[in-house]
């Protein structure tokens, strides 16, 4: 080969292919830039005026966080998996009386998976008159204290606030139709008081928590978040004694609305509130509760109208937005279901998951605890009648006794003639006990019957499973009076 | 590779490398194994990486957090070493004599554009800076970024830590609204009945975003502020808190030269200020649930009477009317009015909406709405 021909040839290559390489690179890179240019113009067009957004420079206040700059839109992103991105969740919690239920929460609070130092919390401990405080503060304490890094919170604000009481807090007080409207509207005002205090310009997502929840997977919060949802709840059951069936639907607040709701919605006055699971108030209307198949999905949502408070997550974006718990009745609702209608009025996705389930504590009902009371005197009576038994067995051998000395009956005053009358009258007794004990039954079972017509289905469920715990004990009662 | 060749690979290699280096790698190895067996332990100590290892989702931080240094980032500071505070809201008061209590304000101004006189006026009341908080919520506009540079100057020439001289405002927080704003309200004007629905609904969820990102557990009062106030009394506050009033309202009118009459003169500004009329409640009863009502349109004649009409320039400042419906201009809220929950409804609530279904609100919540006819406070002239 030529020496000159390789010289030339190899000066040729490196001067053209500078040039072309710039000209190549220039061009795509326009064309790149036109491209993203075009894309996001047409597409997004405000996420490319976000880039441009001017951000002031507060660096001066860092110390002091006296003067702060948020943007709402792309500081506080509220994503399925928050947990990965930094975003911080507000834990809200309300309470009263509740020192009874704390450890139990706060064994929760402790296996909870989502990082810890992204949670602050908040309680609001209003119209106490336990010790709720001084036990609050005691387990908060120990948890912020703790050996593993991963186990205290961030931000942790106790609030005391006292609403006043119009209805006490004994089961039977706050379930009873007539307490639930006046009792919802101050609850609903103690809720808000606790968003409008805690909420903060850096906080991503609400989670809102009572404390009597029993079983609560330690994932809740993933759970619920990971469904990328404005508002979202859990299904809510309680676990209930065997007599009673084991199980029972609980927060029957969450609901879709019916035709059935709306109807009624148009008659009842203004400041009238609808509450769920009242015979009162039929309102035909699909409860989350009741959708709940045992081996559905639990990743499967449905929507809704109405909810109930013991878990929602919920993003910060929907407080911020004005969404609140309505104390006062928002198209005939208040408290949580107030806040599901409203939210749904403004637009945000409200959203339920029928087979994830959490369980509340038992919480025995009036007609539990009287049917709990009865079988507890039924208890008394049979070792009662266990005694007289023995008695009558006795008495009848005496009896015998005396029948094979008759000469002693008639002789002299035979000292168990005494316990002869004792006898008669013992079974006297025990025959009128019986057919008293009878038409209680009687009365018990029409009780329940009537309940059987009942359009609500949780009564409905409650009578069958009592009228079979009834036939139970009426098996086992005549199974006695035949030995008898 | 068979067994001989590794055999005489290995020799070599022990033979040829350093035993100084062979040592090193050792340590390194050691090391290694002291790191994972080390946070296994600690690991296998805590709960929470237990329940962890049972779930299905990835804990790790994602990797793209620390090079976005503006975005979440926040980390508490200024705490209690176990990060617990406590309030006791029970002592939190709103009462005529707020200035004598100490009483915390929190001044809230929506702002789309800075007027150099609304800050001056806002430096010159009166009442103690210590004692003020202020909020501010700037659209996502050319204009809003306009806006929030000359804001930025203006806090900082305030609230400079080294210079000591100046009172400064106990807190100022600044938000950018998360939602889009209407392009250009000039352009959507020709049909401005249409939208205005949709823009006083933006105006309501900006609103709504700075008052329950910015109340705290210290605020007693609220004074909504527009960012086109540029006059008021100097005792605005104290005026106002003087009252004793959940909601109570300014009358907010306009100084304008008069070209005929070569005189400066006023007229009224804010038209949502009113009473509800006879009218007004049937028109309302004949609307769909999304339909609203609004002043200042003949094509909704409402016969209301408008609190903007009842000034009278001898009449005493202290004269108070009840209102129905308020507008956001210059507005005085005790606190617990809005912890309860009232806020501005951001769609048609009672065919109201934004300040008007506000004030809806507090009725329902129970509470009286007031308005000062007769005290002027000045909005801006384009």
């Amino acid at each position: 080969m030529h020496p000159k021909g390789t010289a030339y040839k190899s000066g040729f290559q490196l001067k053209s292919i500078i040039p072309i390489l710039i000209t190549f690179l220039t061009c795509a890179y326009f064309l790149y830039t036109w491209a993203i240019n075009s894309q996001s113009s047409n597409i997004l067009k405000s996420s490319s005026n976000n880039e441009d957004l001017y951000r002031p420079d507060f660096n001066l206040f860092k110390e002091t966080d006296q003067v702060s700059y948020t943007d709402l839109l792309l500081d506080v992103p509220a994503t399925s998996n928050g947990w990965e991105n930094n975003e911080r969740v507000l834990f809200l919690v309300p309470l009263r009386d509740a020192s009874e239920h704390l450890p139990m929460f706060f064994n929760h609070m402790e296996n909870m998976t989502y990082p810890h130092n992204l949670i602050d919390l908040a309680f609001l401990v209003s119209d106490s008159k336990d010790d709720t405080m001084g036990l609050l503060n005691k387990l908060l304490k120990k948890i912020q204290n703790s050996n593993d890094p991963l186990m205290p919170f961030g931000e942790i604000e106790i609030f005391e606030k006292d609403f006043g009481q119009a209805v006490g807090q004994g089961f039977s007080d706050r379930h009873g139709f007539q307490a639930q409207g006046p009792r919802r509207k101050n609850m609903a005002k103690a809720r808000n008081w606790l968003t409008s205090v805690s909420l903060k310009p850096h906080h991503s997502w609400v989670y809102w928590r009572d404390v009597d929840v029993e079983t609560i997977p330690p994932t809740i919060i993933e759970d619920l978040m990971s469904h990328n949802k404005d508002i979202i709840v859990p299904n809510v059951w309680r676990p209930l004694p065997d007599w009673l069936g084991g199980q029972q639907p609980y927060d029957l607040n969450s609901w879709q609305e019916s035709d059935g709701g709306i109807q009624l919605a148009e008659t009842l006055n203004e400041d009238s509130v609808i509450v769920e699971g009242y015979p009162e108030y039929a309102t035909w209307r699909p409860h989350l509760a009741y959708l709940r198949d045992p081996y559905g999905n639990p990743n499967t949502e449905i929507q809704l109208d109405g909810i109930g408070g013991v878990s929602i997550l919920a993003k910060a974006s929907v407080f911020r937005k004005g969404a609140h718990f309505p104390a006062f009745s928002f198209e005939k609702h208040a408290e949580t279901e107030g806040l599901g209608k409203m939210s749904r009025r403004m637009g945000l996705e409200v959203v339920g998951l029928p087979h994830y389930v959490i369980w509340h504590i038992y919480e025995p009902s009036d007609d539990d605890l009287r049917h709990m009371e009865w079988m507890r005197q039924e208890e008394i009576r049979q070792s009662k009648a266990g005694e007289i038994k023995e008695i009558y067995d006795r008495n009848i051998e005496a009896g015998f006794q005396l029948i094979e000395y008759p000469s002693n009956l008639y002789g002299v005053q035979h000292p168990n003639e005494v316990t002869l009358n004792g006898f008669l009258n013992y079974k006297h007794e025990i025959e009128l006990k019986l057919i008293e004990k009878e038409n209680l039954f009687k009365q018990r079972r029409r009780y329940f019957e009537e309940m059987l017509d009942d359009e609500e289905s949780s009564i409905k469920l409650k009578a069958v499973t009592t009228l079979a715990s009834l036939e139970k004990f009426k098996h086992k009662l005549e199974h006695e009076e035949n030995i008898n | 590779m068979s067994l001989a060749q590794t055999k005489r690979f290995l020799q070599r290699f022990l033979l040829r490398s350093n035993p100084f280096k062979l040592f090193i790698t050792f340590i390194l190895i050691l090391f290694l194994y002291y790191l994972i067996s080390g946070s296994n332990s600690s690991e296998n100590n805590s709960i929470i990486i237990q329940n962890r290892k049972k779930s299905s989702y990835n804990y790790k931080p994602s990797l793209n957090l620390d090079s976005n240094d503006n975005s979440n980032n926040w980390k508490p500071k200024n705490l209690p070493a176990d990060h617990i505070s406590h309030y006791n809201l029970n002592k939190l008061k709103s009462t005529p004599n707020a200035l004598l209590n100490n009483e915390k304000v929190l001044i809230l101004s929506p702002m789309a554009n800075f007027h150099q006189q609304y800050w001056d006026n806002l430096l010159k009341l009166s009442y103690p800076r210590e004692l003020i908080e202020l909020g501010f919520i700037l659209p996502r506009t050319n204009d809003g970024d306009i806006a929030l540079k000359l804001l930025e100057i203006e806090i900082k020439k305030i609230q400079d830590p080294k210079n000591k001289n100046i009172s400064k405002f106990s807190k100022i927080t600044i938000l950018r609204q998360d939602n889009e704003s209407p392009e250009s309200q000039l352009e959507k004007d020709r049909h401005a009945l249409k939208t205005q629905k949709e823009r006083r609904s933006q105006m309501a969820t900006a609103r709504n975003s700075l008052l329950f990102s910015t109340i705290g557990p210290f605020t007693s009062w609220i004074l909504w502020l527009d960012s086109d106030i540029i006059e008021t009394p100097n005792t605005l506050i104290q005026d106002l808190t003087a009252h004793d009033k959940p909601v109570i309202a300014a009358n907010c009118y306009q100084r304008y030269y008069d070209e005929d009459e070569k005189i400066e003169k006023i007229r009224p500004y804010d038209f949502n200020n009113w009473a509800e009329s006879d009218e007004g409640l049937r028109l309302a009863s004949t609307m769909s649930d999304d339909e609203i009502i609004v002043e200042g349109y003949q094509e909704i004649a409402t016969y209301r009477p408008l609190m903007a009409h009842f000034y009278d320039s001898n009449g005493n400042i202290f004269d108070e009317m009840s209102l129905d419906g308020v507008g956001g201009t210059c507005l005085l809220v005790k606190a617990d009015v809005h912890r309860d929950g009232a806020m501005f409804p951001n769609f048609p609530f009672y065919h109201l909406i934004e300040t008007e279904g506000f004030a809806k609100m507090c009725k329902r919540l129970g509470y009286e709405v007031f308005g000062l006819p007769n005290y002027l406070v000045y909005h801006y002239n384009e």
